[in-house]
C-alpha cells in the first residue's frame, strides 16, 4: 500500500507538471463553457470529453515512453508488480480528470447559475466509469502500438472523432444521419448518455452496464496483448 | 555462502545463442566481475540473475533464491542499476529517491542516501534537467536506497567524468567494506582490476575463463587484464 501510494502521488505529481494534460482536462473545457455561455445541458458532454483525453489522448503515450525510454523496466527490478504501476496510472488520469470535471461543475452552477446536477452521486459513478474506460482503451492502445509516437498519434486519431461523433462536443442531434450512425457503435456514445442522464436526473442503468461490459473487454484485450518492453 | 551460484545457464532468443552454458559463483561480499565485449552474453547473464528473464536451461540461485520464480521477494535485497534505463522526465530528484525508498521493506533513509551520493545541491532538480553522469549516480543511489545485501551494477561508470568515475569507485569501495556484495559488469579493464576480488571472461555466451586479476594474468602469461581478456577472447574463439 505504501508503494502504491507512493507512486500514485509522484504519477499525479509528474501530470500536473505537463502544461497539455492541464490545459485540456481544466481550461479547455472551460473555455468551451464560456463558449456556449454557460449551457449546462453542454457540460456532461464535456465530461465525456475530459475522461477522453485523460485516457486515449495522454495515457497511450505515456504508458509507450515509459516503455520505450526502459522506466518499466527499472521499475520491474524493484519489488513493486508492474501491474502497480499502471493502477497508479490508471488513478492519478481518473483523479485528475475528477477534479477537472468537479471544477467544470461547479463554475457551470456558480458563475453561469445554471441548474445543479439532477443526481450528483450518479453523475460521479458515469464520470468514473467513463474515465477507467476510457483509460482501459488508452491501455489498448499502448498495448497495440509499440513505439511513443504512434502511440500518442494512435490515441488522438481515436479520439477526436470519438468526441465528435460521440456526442461530447457537440450534440449528435445537430449531425448528419451516417455520421450519428457510426456514433452509435463507439464505446464513449453511452458514456455521455450516462453523463446525461445523471445530468439530468434520470435513470439511464444500460449505458452503466455497457461502459462496465467495454472495461472489462478492453482491460482483457489489453492485458493479453501488452509487453513490458 | 554463496551468494550467486548459476550451473549451465542457457538462454536464446529466436536462433540467436545469447548465453550458451554459463557456470560461475560468487561468494557473499564478494566484488565480482563480468568482462565482455559487446554480445557477449553479459546482459542477458544479469536479467537472468535479477528475475527479468526466465532461463532456458540451467540453474540460477541468488541470496538462496530462485529469480525466475521468487522475483519480488528477491527484489526487496537487491538493488540494481541497469544499462540505460530511465525516469519519467518531470520526476525531481528527491521526489525519486523517496518514491524509490517507499519500495522496499527495509530501506535507508532517502535523505542520507542523497545525501551520501551528493545529490542534495540536486533534490529540486528534474531527471530530463540532469547531465549523463548526474543521471548515473542517481539511478546508483536508486540502486541502493533499498539497504541491499547485494547490488548488481551494469555499466558502473559509463557517461562518467573521470572525478566522478574515481567518487564512484570509492562509493563501492564503501559498499564492500560494508560487507554488500557487489556483482559489476563492465568493459573498462581499469574499473574492474581497481575493484573486483575475482572476473568471469564472457565471450560468445559462455565462460572464458574466472579468476582474480592475478590468475588471469599469470594463466595468459600477459602483463595485464586488458592483454589476459584479448588473449582468452581469442582463445576460444
Amino acid at each position: 500500500m505504501k508503494a502504491f501510494t507512493a507512486l500514485t502521488a509522484a504519477e499525479l505529481r509528474l501530470l500536473s507538471r505537463d502544461p497539455a494534460s492541464l490545459f485540456f482536462m481544466v481550461a479547455f473545457p472551460l473555455m468551451l463553457l464560456v463558449l456556449k455561455r454557460g449551457d449546462g445541458g453542454a457540460v456532461p458532454g464535456y465530461l465525456a470529453m475530459i475522461a477522453a483525453i485523460g485516457g486515449m489522448g495522454a495515457l497511450p503515450g505515456l504508458l509507450a515512453s515509459y516503455r520505450e525510454r526502459k522506466v518499466l523496466k527499472r521499475l520491474a527490478t524493484t519489488p513493486i508488480s508492474p501491474i502497480l504501476l499502471l493502477g497508479a496510472q490508471l488513478v492519478s488520469q481518473v483523479a485528475a480528470g475528477l477534479a477537472g470535471s468537479a471544477l467544470l461543475v461547479v463554475v457551470t452552477v456558480a458563475v453561469f447559475g445554471a441548474r445543479a446536477p439532477g443526481d450528483v452521486l450518479m453523475l460521479t459513478a458515469a464520470f468514473l466509469l467513463c474515465s477507467v474506460m476510457a483509460c482501459a482503451l488508452g491501455f489498448v492502445i499502448a498495448a497495440v502500438v509499440r513505439n511513443t509516437r504512434g502511440a500518442s498519434l494512435i490515441g488522438m486519431l481515436v479520439m477526436f472523432p470519438m468526441i465528435f461523433l460521440s456526442g461530447a462536443a457537440v450534440p449528435r442531434k445537430a449531425l448528419p444521419g451516417s455520421l450519428r450512425q457510426i456514433g452509435d457503435f463507439l464505446p464513449l456514445t453511452p458514456a455521455v448518455e450516462a453523463l446525461g442522464g445523471a445530468w439530468s436526473g434520470t435513470a439511464v442503468p444500460f449505458p452503466l452496464l455497457i461502459l462496465a461490459g467495454i472495461i472489462v473487454a478492453a482491460t482483457a484485450t489489453g492485458a493479453a496483448l501488452f509487453r513490458w518492453e | 555462502m554463496e551468494a550467486i551460484e548459476v550451473t549451465d545457464l542457457r538462454k536464446s532468443y529466436g536462433d540467436t545463442r545469447a548465453v550458451d552454458g554459463v557456470t560461475f559463483t560468487v561468494r557473499a561480499g564478494e566484488t565480482f566481475g563480468i568482462i565482455g565485449h559487446n554480445g557477449a552474453g553479459k546482459t542477458t547473464t544479469v536479467e537472468c540473475l535479477i528475475g527479468l528473464r526466465r532461463a532456458d536451461a540451467g540453474t540460477v540461485r541468488v541470496l538462496g533464491e530462485d529469480p525466475a520464480r521468487r522475483r519480488r521477494a528477491l527484489a526487496h535485497r537487491l538493488g540494481v542499476q541497469l544499462q540505460d534505463s530511465s525516469l519519467p522526465e518531470r520526476i525531481k530528484v528527491a521526489e525519486a529517491l523517496r518514491m524509490f525508498g517507499a519500495f522496499y521493506r527495509d530501506a535507508s533513509d532517502w535523505r542520507r542516501v542523497m545525501e551520501r551520493w551528493g545529490l542534495r545541491p540536486l533534490a529540486r532538480k528534474a531527471f530530463g534537467d540532469l547531465s549523463g553522469g548526474q543521471r548515473q549516480r542517481l539511478m546508483l543511489a536508486l540502486a541502493l536506497v533499498g539497504n541491499p545485501e547485494m547490488v548488481v551494477l551494469d555499466e558502473l561508470t559509463t557517461g562518467l567524468d573521470p572525478i566522478a568515475r574515481r567518487e564512484t569507485w570509492r562509493l563501492i569501495g564503501d559498499l564492500k567494506a560494508a560487507g554488500t556484495t557487489v556483482v559489476l559488469v563492465s568493459h573498462y579493464f581499469d574499473e574492474i582490476e581497481a575493484l573486483c576480488d575475482r572476473v568471469a571472461v564472457l565471450a560468445r555466451g559462455r565462460v572464458a575463463a574466472t579468476g582474480t586479476t592475478g590468475e588471469l594474468v599469470a594463466r595468459t602469461g600477459t602483463a595485464s587484464l586488458e592483454e589476459a581478456y584479448l588473449a582468452l577472447e581469442g582463445a576460444d574463439r
